[in-house]
This record gives structure tokens, sequence and C-alpha cells, in this order.
């Protein structure tokens, strides 16, 4: 079995761009969007998932050698349910009211294809420490997707940036409104599918294959 | 590779089962209970930043921990009432509970809690008078499980700063409570135009069910009203 | 009764699991290319939503609200902080049990649905039900409503973006909107559509 040099650098930053999980893999978007209301919520929410998505690789790669095959997803379940509930724990003490605000969505990293999808697919082939990176990079891909989407709703719904108004009043007064869709569902939709069409119209990224 | 069937033989599953059952448990009930302390003051204080919200002793600022307790301690005062608005000291099955706003002594105001149905969950919150029993001085929501944007408006500033001054007797002194327009409320007629607060647009059904549960709850809490419109008619002829 | 209709009808409608709270899209986006397959997964996502919320509520109530396990002899036990791993459980339980029923009594559906059947167990919009029952306090009988009006929401949503996928491919749609944007937008348009409804009062 060759020694392979895992370059730690490459695993970060391919989750972020090449092989960003949302745009690219079509995944997790699930909780993406109800939390990308404002900026502050979706800044925790990836912290919450690069956090869990991380260790639950860390976790199942250490394991990998040892779980049965025929228990395998659940097992995988156990372990990220058990690491979203300390996290739900900790955001319930120390984060009070953001997680509030997050309600049920912390819950739902349990469900969140990124989780599971980045066990199956790396960690149970791979060494621990490069899981964990691997965990680290696809959760920070996540993340740079959900504050973007965040920052443009926060500040075409609500004219706010991480809470502080920024558009001043003069513009109010000339005759601007606040969008008042993109506080809601549909907003998140738009944004995100536009996002998407740039992110494939930049040079040198990798597309969805049709 | 003779460990591939060892990892799978009914044994070890069970083995493996059982031993994964135990960490991710202990790991789980020690964060639970580890950090129940911390959560219960969260609770707490933000059951008590919400009451001062609503007695108007907050602005928007958000005061820190210690200054809350501070004015909660010195101006907030919980009791039990019953049925006829007397104060009681020992719980009854149709006690309720009512919190005075107090400023060197004197009772300003009382703070009712409100703790209604809304269109997808409950929705709890305080609901401020002064102290002439029928002139609301403030409202503030603290949990809800509305729709983000439409329903969910319900805790932000626009929506909750509307309540204060409304009253929940109409013209002809009689009981109406306060409630939630469809629209604005300048659109009412001019005589019930103190009984209402604008409603949120695309959020009627939530107006609607957060109207209903408010006068439900005055309804209950009437003689407390009543004690109070008593005390300060009484007031006022002792000027005179 | 009326309360649970206009429970069933806002679950369908105005708080559509998918087009208002995003919930259910992973399988949703991959599943939604055809008609047939996305109604035979509409439909067993209606059965496990009407099983797994009220299975859930009771196991909530029963053990693990505070003050649940009363009957035991431990009122004042709060092991709410398990629902999360305790709802998963049952969901990929009962998921498995549809899987082996659908195989016997109609492997054409099995062999369509493919990889998608195992796939509802850690579908967002189960759980996410079963989340919202506990946070909303809902009763007994109006968990089994939420249940079924979460899935025929979900449902709706799914097979309506089958048939509007499959009309769209024959439009021309810019090259890097293909695919997983342009499903986005269309997805942004149907929550508009479902908006409407929230101006109707029962």
């Amino acid at each position: 079995m060759s020694e392979e040099k895992t370059n730690y650098k490459e695993l970060i930053t391919k989750g972020i761009w090449k092989e960003n999980p949302v745009a690219y893999q079509v995944l997790g978007i699930c909780s993406a969007l109800a939390v990308t209301v404002k900026m502050s919520t979706a800044i925790v929410m990836g912290i919450a998932l690069t956090i869990v998505t991380a260790f639950s690789s860390m976790l199942i790669s250490s394991l990998r050698k040892k779980i049965p095959s025929n228990i395998r997803i659940i097992a995988e379940l156990a372990i990220i349910a058990s690491l979203v509930i300390v996290t739900d724990q900790i955001l319930k003490a120390f984060f009070y009211d953001i997680s509030k605000q997050l309600s049920i969505f912390v819950g739902l990293i349990i469900t969140n294809c990124i989780v599971l999808g980045r066990a199956e697919a790396f960690a149970l082939a791979n060494k621990p420490l490069a899981s964990f990176f691997d965990g680290i990079g696809n959760g920070l891909g996540y993340s740079l997707v959900l504050i973007t989407v965040a920052f443009l709703r926060e500040l075409l719904g609500s004219g706010k940036f991480l809470g502080f108004n920024i558009i001043p009043q003069f513009i109010f007064d000339a005759g601007y409104q606040n969008m008042g869709l993109m506080v809601l569902a549909p907003g998140a939709f738009f944004v995100i599918g536009l996002l998407v069409w740039l992110k494939n119209s930049l040079p040198g990224i990798s597309k969805e294959e049709r | 590779m003779s460990d591939k069937t060892d990892k799978n033989s009914k044994k070890n599953v069970i083995v493996f089962a059982l031993l994964l059952s135990v960490i991710c448990s202990l790991m789980i009930t020690a964060a639970a209970v580890g950090l129940k302390g911390f959560q219960t003051i969260n609770m707490e204080l933000d059951k008590k930043i919400n009451i001062l919200k609503a007695a108007d002793l907050i602005g928007d600022k958000k005061p820190s921990k210690k200054e809350i307790n501070e004015l909660y301690h010195a101006h907030i005062k919980e009791v039990m009432v019953d049925g006829q608005g007397n104060i009681i000291e020992t719980w009854a099955p149709n006690s309720l509970n009512l919190y005075f706003y107090q400023d060197n002594n004197q009772i300003k105001g009382y703070i009712i809690p409100i703790n209604t149905r809304g269109l997808w969950g409950k929705i709890y919150g305080y609901l401020a008078f002064e102290n002439d029993g029928q002139t609301v001085s403030g409202f503030s929501v603290f949990s809800h499980s509305e729709t983000p944007g439409l329903g969910g408006e319900i805790e932000s500033a626009w929506f909750q700063k509307n309540f204060k001054g409304k009253k929940i007797l109409n013209s002809k002194n009689k009981f109406v409570s306060v409630g939630i327009a469809k629209g604005k409320a300048q659109n009412l007629p001019r005589d019930l135009q103190d009984n209402y607060v604008d409603g949120i647009s695309g959020a009627t059904l939530t107006g609607k069910y957060l109207s209903q549960g408010i006068k439900e709850t005055l309804v209950k809490y009437d003689s407390v009203s009543v004690t109070f419109r008593q005390k300060q008619l009484k007031a006022i002829k002792d000027k005179q | 009764m009326g309360d649970l209709f206009s429970l069933f009808i806002n679950s369908v409608f105005i708080g559509n699991i998918l087009l208002a709270y995003f919930l259910g899209m992973c399988s949703f986006i991959a599943v939604s290319k055809n008609v047939e397959t996305a109604t035979g997964l509409g439909f067993a996502v209606i059965f496990v939503l009407t099983v797994t919320s009220p299975v859930n509520w009771m196991i909530y109530h029963g053990l693990l609200a505070p003050g649940a396990l009363a009957w035991a002899g431990f009122p004042d036990l709060d092991l709410s902080f398990l629902k999360f791993i305790t709802f998963i459980a049952v969901i990929a339980a009962i998921v498995q049990a549809v899987e082996m029923i659908i195989d016997k009594y109609s492997p054409l559906l099995y062999v369509t649905l493919g990889v998608f059947l195992p796939l509802i167990a850690v579908n967002c919009a189960i759980l996410g039900t079963s989340l919202f029952m506990v946070e909303r306090n809902y009763t007994f009988m109006e968990s089994i409503i939420f249940g079924a009006g979460s899935g025929t929401g979900w449902m709706l949503a799914i097979v309506s973006m089958a048939a509007i996928r499959n009309k769209v491919k024959y439009s021309d749609v810019p090259k890097g909107l293909q695919g997983f944007g342009i499903t986005m937008v269309i997805a942004g348009l149907m929550a508009m559509t479902f908006m409407m409804f929230s101006g109707i009062t029962l």
C-alpha cells in the first residue's frame, strides 16, 4: 500500500470552488434556502454544517474498516445524528437567539445530503485526517453559497447587511422600496438559480453534466 | 482479506451496534445535561426581555444580561390572581399569571401573558397595559411558528409598536379587545380605529387567530382590567 | 372537523412543505424529470408521512417530552433532546417496511423508483414534518392530518414540476441555466403561485 501525500489544502479548495457541493453536485439545498433570509442565520448554519460534516467524516473514516456493511447507513446516520444533537445543544446554550430562528433546520442537518454524501463518497475510502479536511472544504463551499444567497436576500429584501441598515435614507425617500419578494420563498429560488447560471458562465468551472 | 468476513459476522454486527449506541448516548446525554444550566438561563432571560419590551422599558438596542436582570428586578413583580382579580399566594386551578410594572413602589401598569393558537403553532407573547386598565402600552412576541416574512412579521418592531396607545374599550365603554385589521387600521371607520392595529399583508389568517387569542385571553383577565378601571375612577373622584 | 380540514388545506397549499419551507428538494430535483416516477414517489412519500408523523407523535408525547414519563414514575425527566435520533430511526424503519411492501406488491414500481425509495428516509421533508409537528404542538389527530397534507403538498409540487420540465425540454434554455438553474427558476415561479392561496380564507 503506497503512502499518498494527500494535499490537504487542495481538498479544502476543491470543496469550495471546483466541486462546490450545492451548485455542482446539486446537494444539500434543502435547508440551504430557508435560513437565507438573514446573513446571521446563514453564517451560523454554515458553521454548524461544516463542523458536523468534518467531524462525522473523520469519525466514519476512522471506523471504516470496522462498520459492518448491512448496518452501514444506519451507523452513519447514528453518528451524524449524535453530532447534530450535540451541536444543537451547544447552540441553545450559547447562541440562544439564533438557535430560535434556526428552529428545526439545525436538526435537518442530519438529512442534509452533503453530510451523508461525503461520508459515503469520501470518508469510507480515505483516511480520517483527509476526510476531516474534505468535510471542511465541502462545508465551506456550502457556507459560501448559503452566505451569498443570504447577502443578496437581506440586502434586496430588507436593505440590511448583517442586521445593519446600509441603504441610506435618501434612496428610500427617492422612491426605492425594499423588494419584498426576496424575503419570501420564491426570492430564494430565483437567487439560487441565477447564481448557478453565473457560476456556470464563469470560465474554468466544471459544469453539471447533462 | 480476512477482516472483511470478520466485520460482517452476526456477532460483530451486534457488538458494533451496541458499542456505537452506548458511545452516542453518552455523548448526547453529556452535552444535554451539561449544557442544561446555560439553556435554562437563556430561556428565562428571553422571557424577561420580552416582558420588559412589552412594558416599553427597553428600546431597540439589545441590553446586556446584567442590565436585563437589573431592570426586571427593579420594575417587574410576578403575581398570581384568581378569577375575581384578587391577588393570591398559592396556586389554584384557575389562577392566572400577571406581572406588575412598578416604579418607586407605585404600580404603573400590568402585563398579561398571551398564549394563543396561530396559523401553524402557538404564539407566545406579552400584552402590557397602563394603570387605567384599558390602554395598551406595548406588545411583544417571543415564540411563534408563523411563516417567515408573512405571519412571522408579528415579531418585528413595526407591528408591535402599533399596539401602543390602542384601547380595549370602544367609544361607548364596552369591551371589544384590540384586534388586527385586514389592511391598514386607518381605513376603518373613525370610531373603530383605536381598537385595531395595521394588519400584515399576506398574513390575514395569522392576524385573525392572534386577534381571537388576544380577545379570549383578555376576557379571562377582565376582572384585572375592571379593578384598575375602578381604581382610576376612584382616584379621579378623590381629586374632585 | 373544520379545523382539521383547514389544517390540511393549509399544509398542501399555503405552507407547502417544499415550495414554502424548501424541504424535500434533493429527490425533488432528481426525480422530477419523469411524471410517472414522480407520481409513484409522491404516493410513497404521502404514505410514509401519514404513518411516521403520528408514530413519532406517540413516541415524543409518550416517552420524550418533558413530563412524558410520568406514567413510569419519572415526571421530571425531559428527554426531548433525543428526538432527532429517535425520529430518524423510526423513519428509517418505516421506509424499510414500505420498501418491502412495494417490492412484494408492485415489483415494477420498485424497479422504477430504484435508489430513490431508500432515499425517502433521508428526505428532509419527512424528518422536517415530524419536527414541525413537535414544534407546533399538534394533537394526535392534527399530526395525522398534517402528515397527509404535507405529503400531498410535496407530491403536488413534484408532479407539477415533472410535467413542466417535460415541456421545458422543447424550450431554448441558455446553456448556463440548463438543468439545475432553470429548475430553480421554475420552482420560484411555482412558489409564487402557491402563495396566492394565502389570500383565501376558509
